[in-house]
């Protein structure tokens, strides 16, 4: 088994007057259950127009399985964002530089399906799975 | 305004021969409301952690803070994670659902925090 441990860290010195704010989880990255590391991963970088959407999608089967997702919007544009969601749920946006990391779970059907729109100007972002067992990507792509 | 520095780590040695070892941060302007991190007993009920209807675009940190207990975070009812015991999240919510949390079982305590655009 690999040891895969991800760090968050938030801070801001100016948020509460007279609080810094210093916010720190760390986590080694486990296969359903607790006791097993992670021992795939899958990187890749891509590149989309407004309007078009990426999607990574868990073969079916594939239930509750423990993995993780890492997206960080690469594109220098400010004003350029992309949508990250499941399926056809948009949860939430990426400017650039941004980035999420998130559990990915398929216990429904819907949440099998990650997908990524950019919604204005072409973004470029990146990606990581870390993938729990018996890991399948069924779709990658517009 | 304030200003947010977010920040992910993730590190592994031993998966491939090439070692993963890298760093993300960003900057992000906080103009609207804060909770600072807080902690809540969940239960296997339903508990809206966050309501749609109170914030705009906002940036959500989570973490289980039990040894054992899983819970799961969904939005709406269509879409949802599992976070497993002392694992967290970190993603931007454009609150067009609300963020409802529920315990896999028992009263695990779970860490939160938003910051709203």
């Amino acid at each position: 088994m690999a040891t895969t441990t991800a760090t968050v860290s938030i801070s801001s010195s100016d948020l509460m007057p007279g609080s810094p704010l210093n916010i720190s989880a760390s986590s080694t990255l486990m296969k359903t259950g607790i006791t097993t590391g992670m021992e795939l991963m899958e990187m890749g970088n891509h590149s989309i127009a407004t309007g078009t959407e990426f999607a990574l999608s868990l073969a079916k089967g594939d239930v509750n399985g423990a993995h993780w997702l890492y997206i960080a919007n690469t594109s220098t544009d400010s004003t350029y964002y992309i949508e990250w969601g499941y399926h056809d749920t948009m949860i939430g946006p990426l400017y650039s530089g941004d980035w999420m990391f998130v559990p990915w779970n398929n216990a429904v059907a819907d949440d099998s399906e990650i997908e990524v729109e950019a919604k204005i100007g072409t973004n470029t972002f990146e990606y990581a799975i870390f993938k729990g067992g018996s890991w399948t990507l069924a779709t990658a792509g517009a | 305004m304030a200003t947010l520095t977010p920040t992910l780590s993730l590190v592994c040695t031993d998966a491939t021969s090439d070692e993963l070892n890298f760093s993300v941060t960003d900057t992000l302007n906080i103009a609207q409301k804060v909770i600072a991190p807080s902690k809540v007993k969940l239960s296997t009920g339903d508990l809206t952690l966050f309501a749609s209807s109170a914030y705009s675009r906002s940036y959500v940190y989570l973490k289980n803070m039990d040894d054992t207990i899983a819970m799961d975070v969904d939005f709406g009812s269509t879409a949802s994670f599992n976070i497993a015991a002392g694992e967290f999240a970190f993603f931007p919510w454009h609150a067009s659902q609300n963020i409802v949390v529920t315990a896999d079982s028992g009263t695990p305590y779970l860490e939160y925090a938003i910051f709203e655009a």
